[in-house]
């Protein structure tokens, strides 16, 4: 490429990155991607407070952490109370069936002044118990790391991708406006370019911005010592590699839905079969799941996000446990798919035309 | 098709799927005024993209000045396209589409911004060139776009129905512009379903319908080459009687026609050029002829004898 042609992409960039992040069509992608940070942020400030309270209960209530885990499913309330004293939250509720027979159910809550300790009662004995420990960083960052694979790359960043690429093309030509570009002295193959720039330009900063900001609200919570420590550990997850797949997440789905707005006069349908086969492809068998982006994608990811044990066992039984990618392998493959992807959109954008009346 | 003159068709075709937009259009068009005419959707529009490289042919060659419309890259070097399209990349003032246009010549800014200028100011829109394209009325959007067309100061212009929504006064300086452009040798290629103002500013016609080039060249030309309509010819003179005996004697004149107000005659004629030849000789015995001027060889009536009256209303 010479510099003229390197100054036609910046002139691209330049008209395009502004329509892109001001557009009214796109403000719901900066909704996808600020709801995870809107939810950690929500967390930083309630986990605090959170704590204070139990803080401030057990002083009025002091309970000894041995003696809260003592108390097993079966013991009746009467034994419970005995143990540990009266609750500071209790409720207590009748359910009645048939014949009229009633259920007795009962909530009582107790804190040593960390953990919130929840004994659910059924007809007077012990049923369940529920336990909440404060919140720990290793803890919140695999949170991250399972919102940032199930949520921010399959939905946020491809939904996001789906919305800033397809309208490069798409939407200009919906716009009945593309036809500016194609009055310049610029090879076809050039004009794609900088769209792409632009376009990866704009999600970069969109959805990098997310992933910094998520860290930002995620660590705010803790001690600055706690932090420290935490990423003094060689396996500690650091914010770096979460947003180099960000950036690999936007030029791979990028370059894909900028030939479906470029091929298909509706390019939602292929968006909608992409996202099918990548949100799939967690149960999909191993070799077909090399064939979607997202294995890739994850393969890069410092932490695996395993299964819930929440998870109903129907569910983990389908999930197919491939081993992930070494990591060259999935950089190359990634960049080079990215690549390929562009060229062939390249080759097509030669035979592009303006036709506005059948769009 | 290395003729780096002449904008050149060759056996051009082009269908949208089963919809005919042009078919075998052959044309080599010479530097100057050349106006496309025809009906709405005669494919005056489609010709124009096809030399633009909006879209590409089905069959067929075409060469503007010896180069391809596949490598825009080359062509709008040479061609400035005003098109119908009324639509423009959004947020930006008519300095600021100008300069962004012109920034694809690899102009720096400063001589882009210079060279907006300059076109803005030769479209009369210098006192709005600072307000959103957004705003303008439609005259003024036709103005933006033909300050677009001609701010890389091509060799070759490009004009879908340029006087659309313009008011008189400013349809006549651009008309002037047309005028000087392709004085200075120029192609400048002009769209229009107004058959008038074709007549006032072309060199040269190609008249359209259905996607067929029904004729093609110097209305003049074109109007004689039309046999199976007799021409008129309007004669001023002092006896138009004794002047209608002795023109209606000459076997190619088919009717001759006394006007209302008695001071003139319409002759229709097979052969215009011998009753030109013959007019002199016809008019002795003292009949004082005082203008003599073709009836019917502009673009209306052409277009009329060629395809229906019903037509060339439009």
């Amino acid at each position: 490429m010479n510099p003229s042609q390197w100054a036609q992409i910046f002139a691209i960039v330049r008209l395009e990155i502004w329509k892109t992040f001001f557009s009214r069509r796109g403000l719901w992608i900066y909704l996808f991607a600020l709801t995870p940070v809107l939810l950690f942020t929500a967390n930083s400030i309630y986990a605090p407070r959170e704590q204070a309270r139990l803080a401030r209960i057990a002083e009025s209530h002091p309970r000894v952490l041995t003696n809260l885990t003592a108390i097993t499913p079966g013991m009746s309330n009467s034994v419970v109370v005995e143990k540990l004293g009266e609750p500071y939250a209790k409720r207590s509720w009748h359910h009645r069936v048939e014949h009229g027979r009633a259920f007795e159910h009962a909530r009582y809550q107790y804190t040593d002044g960390k953990s919130d300790f929840t004994f659910w009662f059924f007809n007077g004995q012990v049923r369940h118990i529920e336990r909440s420990d404060p919140q720990t960083l290793p803890q919140n960052i695999l949170i991250f790391a399972t919102i940032f694979r199930f949520y921010f790359l399959r939905l946020a960043v491809l939904f996001g991708c789906v919305g800033i690429f397809t309208n490069l093309f798409r939407g200009e030509m919906l716009d009945k406006s593309l036809h500016f570009y194609l009055l310049t002295p610029v090879r076809r193959e050039i004009l794609l370019a900088g769209k792409f720039l632009a376009g990866l330009l704009a999600t970069m900063v969109i959805f990098t911005a997310s992933v910094a900001l998520q860290w930002v609200a995620l660590l705010w919570q803790f001690p600055h010592a706690a932090v420290a420590g935490y990423f003094a550990e060689p396996t500690a997850a650091h914010l770096l590699p979460y947003l180099g797949v960000t950036v690999l997440a936007c030029a791979a789905y990028g370059s894909v839905f900028l030939c479906a707005g470029l091929l298909f006069r509706n390019p939602i349908v292929p968006a909608a079969v992409v996202l099918l086969w990548e949100s799939a492809n967690l149960f999909l068998p191993a070799t077909l799941q090399k064939l979607g982006i997202i294995y890739y994608l994850q393969s890069l990811c410092p932490l695996a996000a395993a299964p819930d044990s929440s998870m109903p066992v129907p569910l983990t039984l389908l999930i197919s446990a491939t081993p992930a990618a070494p990591a060259p392998v999935a950089l190359a493959c990634l960049l080079f798919f990215t690549l390929a992807v562009l060229v062939y959109s390249g080759f097509r954008s030669r035979k592009l035309e303006i036709n506005y009346s059948t769009d | 098709m290395s003729d780096t003159t002449n904008i050149t068709l060759d056996n051009v075709s082009r269908f949208y799927g089963e919809v005919l937009g042009v078919n075998r259009v052959t044309l080599s068009i010479p530097p100057g005024i050349t106006s496309l005419v025809g009906p709405n959707g005669s494919g005056k529009t489609t010709l124009m993209n096809l030399m633009t490289g909006l879209v590409r042919p089905t069959y067929g060659r075409i060469s503007v000045l010896g180069i391809v419309p596949s490598e825009p890259q080359k062509l709008f070097r040479l061609v400035g396209y005003s098109t119908q399209f009324d639509s423009f990349p959004r947020g930006l003032t008519g300095f600021q589409f100008i300069q962004s246009f012109l920034r694809f010549f690899g102009c720096s800014s400063a001589t882009s911004g210079e060279l907006a200028s300059k076109a803005i100011a030769q479209v009369g829109l210098t006192d709005a060139a600072t307000r959103k394209i957004v705003a303008y009325s439609k005259g003024m959007r036709q103005r933006i776009k033909l300050a677009q067309a001609i701010a890389h100061d091509p060799k070759v212009l490009v004009l879908d129905e340029p006087l659309n929504g313009l008011d008189p006064l400013v349809r006549a300086e651009t008309i002037a512009l047309f005028r000087r452009w392709a004085d200075e040798g120029r192609h400048v290629i002009v769209s229009s379903h107004v058959l008038h103002e074709v007549d006032l500013i072309s060199d040269r016609v190609i008249l359209l319908t259905g996607g067929y080039v029904v004729a093609e060249g110097q209305i003049h030309g074109v109007r004689t080459e039309i046999q199976e309509h007799p021409m008129q010819i309007l004669i001023r003179c002092d006896r138009p009687g004794a002047l209608a005996a002795r023109v209606f004697e000459q076997e190619h004149v088919v009717a001759a026609q006394v006007l209302p107000d008695g001071g003139g005659l319409l002759v229709q004629t097979r052969d215009a050029d011998r009753f030109y030849r013959q007019l002199n000789h016809l008019a002795l015995d003292n009949i004082q002829i005082e203008a003599v001027a073709p009836a019917d060889d502009n673009v209306n009536s052409v277009y009329q004898y060629l395809v229906g009256g019903e037509e060339a209303s439009q």
